[in-house]
C-alpha cells in the first residue's frame, strides 16, 4: 500500500521524536520498547486523518503526547531501576560538570508528571507557548504559569540530584 | 543551572538514546496488537457483540419454540434485553474506533477518554443491576405458573421452616443479600478494571485545568 510505505518512510526520518517521548516517559528498556510501538501502531492509526496542514513533526509529537500521557501497564514486582543514562558514573573521578547538571536535570525532569513533562517536551523542542496551548489544549497563558512553575522544580529537583552525586 | 541553559543537552540527551530502527523494524510493527486501554476495550466490546449475537440467536430460538409459556416469555424478554445492549455496544465501539483515528488536544484527548470508559462502565453495571429484578420475576413467574414437585426441596424447606412467614422471610432476605452482593461485586470489579486508570486521566484533566 503506498500509505503504508510513505508513513513508514515518514516514521522513520522522524522516529527520533517517538524515542525522545519513549525516554522521557519510561525508565525501563523494555517500556520503552513497548510504548515505541504503542506510539506506531496510534499514529499509523491515524495518519489516514493527517492531511498534511500540519508539519509530520508536529502532528506525531501530539500523537506520541497523547499516547504517551495515557499508557498505563501493570506494574511488575522489579526492583526499581534507574537507568544508565540518568545516574552518571560516580566511579569516574574527573566527570564532567556540565554532564552533571544535565544528568541531574534529567532525572529532575524524569521525577514531573506526565503532563509536565509533555510541556517540557515540547518547550525543549521550541514550540510557542501558542503552539504548545494548542497541542495540550490549554491556553498560552496556562502554558506561561505552567512553565514557570516547571522551572522552579526543576531548579530545586537539580540541586537535590546534583547533590546526591 | 536553568532549564534554559540546558536546553540544548537535554535535547540532545533524550535523542541520542537508542539504537534506531529500519523501515522493516517499523513495518513489523505495524502487524503488531495494540496494549492500549482503548484497544483492550475495543477487543472487549467486540467480545460482547459475538457474546450478545450468540444470545440473540440461542434466546430467540428457545423463545419461538419452547412448550412452557413461562419459558417463552423469560428467553424473549432477554432477547430483547440482548437487542438493546447490542446496540449499545455497537454505538460504543464506533465512538471507540472514532477516537482511534483522531489527533485531539491532549486535554480533548484525555476527556474523551474518560467519557467512553465512563459510559461502557455505567452501562455494564446497569444492565447488570437490571438483571436481578428480571431473574427475580421470572422465577416467581415460573414458580406459580408451571410448578414442578420437587420432593427433596420440599422435605429440606419442611425440615427448614415450621411456618410460610419463615420462608417468605428467607426468600426476602435471600433476594437482598443476593442484590448487595451483585450490586457491590459489579462496583468492584469495573472499578478493578477500569476505575484506577479513570482516576489517574481524571488527575491529569485537573492538573491541565489548574492555572
Amino acid at each position: 500500500m503506498a500509505s503504508e510505505k510513505e508513513f513508514i518512510s515518514l516514521l522513520n526520518q522522524h522516529q527520533k521524536i517517538v524515542y525522545k517521548v519513549c525516554n522521557l516517559y519510561m525508565d525501563r528498556h523494555s517500556e520503552r520498547e513497548d510504548l515505541f510501538q504503542e506510539i506506531t501502531l496510534q499514529a499509523w492509526k491515524a495518519y489516514g486523518n493527517f492531511r498534511g496542514d500540519a508539519k509530520f513533526s508536529t502532528w506525531l509529537y501530539r500523537v506520541a503526547l497523547n499516547t504517551a500521557i495515557t499508557f498505563f501497564r501493570k506494574e511488575k514486582n522489579k526492583p526499581a531501576i534507574y537507568s544508565t543514562d540518568i545516574v552518571p558514573d560516580q566511579t569516574e573521578e574527573n566527570a564532567d560538570p556540565i554532564e552533571e547538571q544535565v544528568s541531574a536535570m534529567y532525572a529532575a525532569i524524569g521525577e514531573l508528571s506526565k503532563i509536565d513533562k509533555a510541556i517540557v517536551m515540547l518547550y525543549l523542542e521550541d514550540y510557542s507557548y501558542i503552539e504548545i496551548g494548542e497541542m495540550m489544549g490549554i491556553t498560552a497563558n496556562n502554558v506561561a504559569v505552567k512553565m514557570s512553575r516547571i522551572k522552579t522544580k526543576l531548579k530545586t529537583g537539580t540541586q537535590k540530584h546534583f547533590a546526591t552525586t | 543551572m536553568e532549564l534554559d541553559e540546558l536546553k540544548y543537552q537535554l535535547k540532545h540527551k533524550l535523542s541520542t538514546n537508542h539504537a534506531g530502527r529500519s523501515q522493516e523494524d517499523i513495518a513489523a510493527l505495524l502487524t503488531k496488537k495494540t496494549s492500549s486501554v482503548i484497544g483492550k476495550l475495543k477487543r472487549s466490546l467486540r467480545i460482547e457483540i459475538a457474546c450478545s449475537i450468540f444470545v440473540i440467536i440461542v434466546f430467540g430460538y428457545v423463545g419461538l419454540t419452547s412448550k412452557y409459556q413461562s419459558f417463552r416469555i423469560y428467553f424473549f424478554v432477554f432477547t430483547i434485553l440482548s437487542v438493546g445492549v447490542l446496540f449499545l455496544l455497537f454505538y460504543l465501539l464506533k465512538r471507540t474506533t472514532q477516537l482511534g483515528g483522531t489527533t485531539l488536544p491532549v486535554k480533548s484527548n484525555l476527556q474523551t477518554i474518560v467519557n467512553i470508559i465512563e459510559e461502557f462502565t455505567k452501562r455494564c453495571f446497569q444492565f447488570t443491576m437490571a438483571l436481578i429484578p428480571i431473574c427475580f420475576i421470572f422465577s416467581f413467574l415460573l414458580i406459580y405458573n408451571e410448578p414442578k414437585q420437587m420432593p427433596e426441596a420440599e422435605r429440606l424447606a419442611k425440615h427448614l421452616f415450621s411456618s410460610p412467614w419463615q420462608v417468605i422471610s428467607f426468600v426476602v432476605i435471600y433476594m437482598l443479600l443476593l442484590t448487595v452482593g451483585i450490586y457491590y461485586f459489579a462496583k468492584w470489579y469495573l472499578k478493578k478494571l477500569y476505575g484506577n486508570y479513570v482516576i489517574t486521566l481524571k488527575e491529569c484533566i485537573k492538573e491541565l485545568n489548574e492555572e
